[in-house]
């Protein structure tokens, strides 16, 4: 006989706040959490807290237990730290809390290792983009150094740059990546998109563009075609 | 050691299959033995350019499916004698090609041919794929219009990936080009898109301009490949596309408006009076 599930996961998002500690001096913390509560106590009442340890990575001992009787004091629920150096990770963990993802400071390293793989993912493309080719550089940048055709597509999740004729669509920073640009010289693209923002060919068109590299790149949510300049030197310092 | 060609475009109605019978006759006249496949299953057209169509008795479907053995199906030229043709079958569609029946029978053209010319049907699908999948060169034939060079330039992109020597990772098809129906008055006149154009979008090498010209309907209609018909502007253009082929050195010819000195004396002429 077939027994009734006894469980069943679901995905949800609860709210919670992150506490971010700034000094370890428990007694003012104590005060102004106190002031905090008193101004609006059924916000805090039951409320899940995460410890968030980025300002204070550099004092290693932490007293948690403390910590976690203050939180409690004040009816909050401390859930788990975040952030913060692996001692004091291990400290908080030692005190039965458990160790959240995310804060500053572990993304911030988890960039840095980002930054170099970036350099490896360069893709490198030398023959024509044709029609209805799809060229995709995940993570990192794309290099056409011949034409890319009218109906081709070229992405990347980084910046593009382009050296031969410009005439299909590009992409860049198609994952969201605002900073992302578009370099290239002879422009006819069917699409140029930075981040989702995106210009048609008819709108390229409107721009009186003269021969020459250009670079394309997002401004307060509108995408620019700009003529790099090549810095000359000067003919009476020659 | 045998070299397979595809004539190949994309879009239809642009030259492929007159392309196909021409270049196999161009490379037979040579002295080169030579094999014209037909891939345009249930739409067969070749064995009516090539004026054999009263001879079909086997079909390619025939030998893939081995209800006739190869030699049963090929027809031999009524001109050349080094050139046969293998005609598509009427009554199937392309779905009856595959990859392993297709490989079998050109590896066993290659025991005795020197050339291989696929004439490969319209479009990006299984048919167009197989004719160009074993090739070792490509004759994109391609109008000077945008619609055709478009899909040129489409088909360019599929022989740089979606080819045997592509996945094997050998030296990629040698591809050239092919301009069909040129007519430098239109031309001139904007009419229609230029040899620079084209040669800007799909930048490969040119093999040829076949003039726009009342021959190639003649002979298709008579079932004698334009290229036999060498007073024609075409039949000679095709003849010159074949030397180049072979690595001769010809230059271009029917790229610029015709001014021979009877019509520029004319000219003159008229100016005079």
């Amino acid at each position: 006989m077939k027994k009734e599930p006894c469980f069943q996961f679901k995905a949800n998002f609860l709210p919670c706040a992150v506490l971010q500690i700034l000094s370890d001096d428990w007694t003012h913390f104590d005060q102004q959490l106190t002031d905090a509560v008193r101004k609006a106590p059924s916000f805090f009442l039951n409320l899940p807290v995460v410890i968030d340890l980025d300002k204070i990575s550099a004092v290693e001992q932490i007293n948690f237990l403390h910590l976690k009787e203050l939180l409690v004091a004040h009816q909050m629920v401390p859930l788990g730290v975040r952030g913060g150096s692996d001692a004091q990770h291990q400290l908080a963990e030692a005190n039965s809390l458990s160790l959240l993802p995310g804060g500053k400071l572990s993304n911030f390293d988890k960039k840095q290792d980002k930054k170099e793989e970036l350099i490896l993912l360069t893709k490198l493309v030398t023959t024509p983009v044709r029609s209805g080719m799809q060229i995709y550089a995940r993570d990192g940048d794309l290099i056409v150094t011949a034409s890319v055709s009218a109906g081709a597509e070229v992405l990347a999740d980084g910046n593009v740059h382009i050296y031969g004729p410009l005439r299909g669509r590009v992409l860049a920073g198609v994952t969201g990546n605002l900073q992302a640009r578009i370099f290239c010289d002879a422009l006819e693209a069917e699409l140029v998109s930075i981040a989702g923002y995106y210009l048609t060919k008819d709108d390229c068109q409107k721009q009186a563009l003269s021969p020459g590299m250009k670079q394309i790149y997002l401004e307060n949510e509108h995408v620019r075609i700009e003529m790099i300049q090549p810095q000359r030197v000067p003919a009476e310092m020659v | 050691m045998t070299k397979t060609i595809v004539i190949t475009s994309g879009k239809g109605g642009v030259g492929k299959t007159t392309t196909s019978a021409s270049f196999a006759v161009g490379l037979a006249t040579r002295g080169y033995k030579t094999a014209v496949v037909d891939f345009d299953i249930g739409l067969r057209n070749l064995d009516l350019i090539m004026g054999c169509e009263r001879r079909v008795v086997y079909d390619f479907v025939n030998v893939i499916r081995k209800e006739a053995n190869l030699n049963q199906a090929l027809i031999r030229d009524k001109h050349i004698k080094e050139l046969f043709i293998l005609p598509a079958s009427q009554t199937r569609d392309k779905d009856a090609l595959t990859v392993e029946g297709v490989a079998e029978v050109l590896a066993e053209l290659s025991k005795t041919f020197d050339y291989i010319v696929c004439d490969s049907p319209a479009g990006i699908e299984r048919g167009a794929q197989l004719a160009m999948y074993f090739a070792d060169s490509a004759i994109v034939v391609t109008n000077p219009e945008v619609s055709s060079v478009r899909d040129s330039d489409r088909m360019l992109g599929l022989l740089s990936s979606k080819t045997k020597r592509a996945e094997d990772g050998r030296d990629k098809i040698t591809e050239h080009l092919l301009l069909t129906r040129y007519s430098p008055k239109r031309v001139a006149r904007g009419d229609m898109l230029s040899l620079s154009d084209v040669n800007e979008i799909l930048a490969i090498p040119l093999l040829g301009v076949i003039p726009e010209s009342q021959a190639v309907l003649r002979a298709s209609n008579s079932g004698d490949p334009v290229i036999l018909d060498k007073d024609s502007d075409a039949g000679q253009a095709y003849l010159d596309a074949v030397a180049r082929f072979l690595g001769e050195n010809v230059s271009h010819r029917f790229i610029e408006e015709e001014r021979n000195w009877l019509k520029r004396l004319l000219n003159f002429k008229k100016e005079v009076v």
